[in-house]
């Protein structure tokens, strides 16, 4: 390898580093990077992504191996060089999950001048570097701002500008998404691939396979060790090994197995523009393609990608959007119109709820305008709406930490504005807040998860009990006597999940569960919150994924601090709300774009899919010459 | 929300007083504060006022900014007039209420005291308004350097300072967030009887303390990976630059001052 003429800008040789008590987070790693080359790192949480990334950022220093990065010779033999270290960091840059730690002042644009200012750079210079990478990432407007008052993705774009400012050769980007919601993770994507213009050394570690797509090489890391490393087609193709990694594999690739599956001639890919255009040549061959349409698929590929991996908002026909209150009445109209549910008691009603933050300044806004819905016992209901849509302050209304300026929130039918009633009801809303995981405090997990039952004043077996009801169910008994702070990331949210549930709540509600998890630690959490809603619970789930949305059975689409449109997820997710949802930038779910996409494209109509197997499931009818009845039901 | 302080509330504007020297800046909000206590008639009570007034506007500043600023201590100020109500005896008695007297002085006092204290408030928000958090810690760090000489961590305070100020809104709103789900797991802060509340605030200070020591390893890693190495290295983007503006605006404050100060011992004593 050393022979090519490619420059290299960090050159990793049988790197070893471990942080003690048995915990090697590197075994052993080789790994060439490039000039301007752009490398995801993907792998499960404690794999040594992180690890990794460190070292290749200067950060850290391996125990064994040789490292030279930049040029320079940091690491001889596990030696390392600390002269080399300190004129290698000043070419490297790194900006890392959490956006509040990397921001060092409280104005914008001196917080991009930091570095550029610790590097001596003169004054003229860095007021170029400041405007120029402000621009980059879109920030140019906040340049006065007050960062702690932006949101997570604005942050997380003025970190990148302060670390691009410093125009390092080698730019480490540590989960830079995976704090933020769908907006704020498209907008970093986008900041990157601004970047391969510029000639960075891109080195990105992520959980999300998508964003894997558009790298020029993935590596794939499993206890410290790089166990796959290509193209992302090569790596992707590597089936049964992403599987036993529990990694989520790229949409595209997952529908293409399937497909391949039922026997539908297309070939393995993770494009998204190779299936679908595949996919209606295929259909075509069968002459299933409308005539007029065909033409149009040419066209299609560069339209297809824009959407799907990048999800970018594209202009849509208004007349769809003027369409859409009349089917959200309707939707709503149809989840109140069930008789059987009127008797009881709804386990959540709010009654022309409005509420607002500032309510002594004049001219404010509401951050909740009337609100009336009733989410009865036993639902799943999940909640979406964009930053700022008023989600989290709908929660903490229904959780009663704050009480309404105006209408009633009844909480199995118990109006919670009085004080007597809402020590009734400690207990019975449970609440898990954004990254409930920052609160553990005890000495052991079992002590944090009987604080709730403890504060019901329960006698001491009964609180036991309960506690070790709750850790059995999110299968953290094993840990029950560790210290909370030596869980994984994973494993922490789990035990502060278990505190809620140790109090027995007949309602639970999550504000984002899922944020930052790996996909393992979401998949495991999907299925605890579907066995306690077996068990009669009822789930209330903030989330920006729309594709979690769609196993909910009542979806709550809030916007400006009101219900856009409300409803069972097909009544939501319907291809007539497409336009409205991508307005108010929420999108629909995969399947359904997909299929909305290729009956564009001149496929027969396949009714309506939600998930990937519907989706699959359609197509092969279709293929097969028969016609798709519309999907109907709760989504499996 | 409710624990955000309105610390270093920059307001991004260009006028005369945002570009003077933070270092003029500071040297006049502190002679005003000081001469504030110097206060003791109308006619410098007028003066001082007026010389609060006109700064604001020179300031260009929303005066709305201003007065929220201001807000919190209103109250004291309330609480600390009602006690000069009461307990300053001096002069004629215009009330007599059983124990409760009050007097011209005391009526006197408390108008007077609380005003001149607001002439103070000002004078610090303007300031905080006017210049930018790095700002003011670049002035502390000039104005500390010569002591750097004899050991004194003059630039380490500097940036300790700012990052402080950085981190209160950020720790404040955790602390909120924290409080909250202990309330929502039985834990109440905010009610129950006074152990249960005491009970409550171990959990609550441990959460907090864990979070800043995440903060603060993070932060390590940010200053690192931005090759921050204290101050020998470091070219400042806007480095301080003494003016002819400076020294005029601060010889114009001092004059004032000066004046204000005089007034009390010129203004005959009947007046007051």
């Amino acid at each position: 390898m050393s022979f090519e003429q490619v420059p290299l800008s960090a050159c990793l040789r049988h790197v070893t580093l471990d942080y003690g008590a048995g915990i090697v987070a590197l075994d052993d790693v080789s790994l060439e990077l490039k000039k301007g080359e752009r490398l995801c790192v993907l792998g499960a949480n404690g794999s040594g992504k992180s690890t990794l990334g460190s070292v290749i950022c200067g950060l850290l220093a391996p125990d064994a191996g040789d490292v030279s990065i930049v040029g320079e010779h940091v690491c001889v033999d596990g030696t390392p060089n600390y002269e080399a270290y300190r004129s290698a960091r000043q070419k490297l840059g790194l900006v890392f999950q959490n956006p509040d730690d990397q921001i060092v002042t409280s104005i914008v644009d001196e917080d991009v001048a930091f570095g550029p200012e610790n590097l001596g750079v003169g004054a003229d210079e860095i007021s170029r570097r400041v405007t120029r990478e402000l621009e980059r990432v879109a920030m140019q407007d906040y340049a006065k701002a007050d960062p702690t008052r932006l949101s997570g993705g604005q942050k997380q774009r003025v970190a990148i500008a302060g670390a691009l400012a410093m125009e390092p050769e080698v730019l480490v980007l540590d989960e830079p998404g995976a704090l933020l919601d769908v907006r704020g993770r498209r907008g970093i994507m986008r900041v990157m691939r601004e970047l391969s213009e510029t000639g960075v050394t891109v080195v990105h570690i992520t959980h999300f396979m998508e964003e894997a797509l558009e790298a020029d090489r993935v590596a794939i890391m499993n206890h410290g060790k790089i166990t796959l490393l290509g193209t992302p087609s090569e790596v992707f193709s590597h089936n049964d090994e992403l599987e036993s990694l529990g990694l989520e594999k790229p949409f595209a690739t997952r529908l293409a197995e399937r497909l391949r599956k039922r026997e539908l001639n297309v070939p393995w890919t993770c494009s998204a523009d190779v299936l679908q255009a595949s996919i209606v040549q295929s259909f075509a061959h069968r002459g299933l393609v409308k005539q007029d349409s065909q033409t149009e698929t040419a066209a299609l590929p560069s339209t297809v990608a824009a959407e799907t991996i990048a999800g970018a908002p594209q202009p849509q026909a208004s007349t769809q959007g003027a369409a859409q209150p009349q089917a959200s009445e309707q939707g709503a109209a149809q989840a109140q119109a069930q008789p059987k549910e009127q008797l009881q008691a709804a386990a959540i009603e709010l009654q022309h709820v409005s509420y607002s933050y500032n309510r002594l300044e004049s001219g404010h806004k509401r951050t909740i305008n009337d609100i009336s819905t009733r989410i009865e016992a036993g639902e799943r209901v999940a909640i979406v709406g964009q930053t700022g849509s008023g989600k989290s302050t709908l929660v903490r209304l229904i959780c009663s930490l704050e009480l309404p300026d105006e209408g009633k929130v009844l909480i199995n039918g118990i109006d919670n504005s009085h004080k007597r009633a809402r020590r009734q009801l400690w207990g019975k809303v449970g609440y898990v807040m954004q990254h409930p995981e920052r609160q553990l405090f005890a000495e052991t997990v079992a002590e944090d998860v009987a604080y709730g039952p403890k504060n019901l004043g329960l006698a001491a077996d009964e609180v036991e009990r309960r506690c070790n009801e709750a850790l059995e169910l999110v299968g953290l008994a094993h840990r029950k006597d560790s210290s909370p702070f030596k869980l994984s990331g994973g494993q922490q949210r789990l035990a502060a999940i278990a505190g809620i549930l140790a109090m027995a709540p007949n309602t639970i509600v999550l504000d984002e569960p899922m944020a930052g998890l790996d996909p393992q630690g979401r998949l495991q959490l999907r299925r605890i919150l579907k066995s306690i809603n077996a068990s009669g619970v009822t789930v209330v789930q903030v989330t920006h994924s729309m594709e979690s949305a769609t196993h909910a059975n009542h979806v709550i689409v809030l916007k400006d601090g009101s219900i856009l449109m409300e409803g069972s997820p097909r009544e939501v997710f319907s291809p007539a709300n497409k336009a409205l949802l991508r307005k108010t930038g929420l999108g629909i779910p995969k399947p359904l774009a997909w299929s909305l996409d290729l009956e564009e494209a001149g496929v027969p109509y396949l009714g309506k899919p939600l998930t990937t197997t519907e989706l699959s499931d359609a197509l092969k009818l279709s293929y097969a010459g028969s016609s798709v009845p519309s999907y109907e039901g709760e989504v499996g | 929300m409710a624990f955000r302080i309105t610390l270093g509330q920059y307001y991004p504007s260009n006028s005369l007083i945002h570009r003077l020297d933070p270092r003029a800046k500071i040297i006049a909000a502190l002679l005003v504060m000081i001469a504030v206590f110097f206060i003791n008639n109308p006619v410098q009570l007028l003066l001082g006022w007026i010389g609060a007034i006109v700064t604001t506007l020179l300031c260009r500043v929303p005066v709305s900014k201003v007065l929220t600023a201001v807000k919190p201590v209103i109250y004291m100020l309330c609480i600390l007039a009602f006690f000069n109500l009461l307990l300053i005896r001096e002069g004629n008695v215009l009330v007599s209420f059983g124990p409760i007297t009050i007097t011209e002085g005391g009526a006197w006092g408390a108008i007077l005291y609380s005003l001149r204290l607001v002439i103070g408030v000002v004078a610090a928000a303007l300031l905080l308004l006017s210049t930018t958090p790095t700002e003011i810690t670049d002035a502390c760090d000039a104005g500390l350097a010569p002591l750097a000489r004899f050991g004194f961590p003059a630039h380490e305070l500097a940036m300790i300072f700012s990052l402080m100020l950085r981190f209160i809104p950020t720790i404040a709103d955790e602390a909120s967030a924290i409080i909250d789900a202990q309330t929502s797991r039985g834990g109440a802060l905010a009610a129950g009887s006074f152990v249960h509340r005491v009970k409550s605030i171990g959990p609550v200070v441990i959460s907090l303390l864990a979070s800043s020591l995440r903060h603060a390893s993070g932060l390590s890693r940010a200053l690192d990976a931005r090759c921050y190495e204290g101050g020998a290295t470091r070219s400042p983007w806007h480095p301080l630059k003494w003016e002819l503006k400076d020294t005029l605006a601060v010889i114009c404050v001092a004059a004032f001052v000066g004046v204000l100060i005089a007034l009390r011992f010129v203004i005959p004593f009947w007046l007051y």
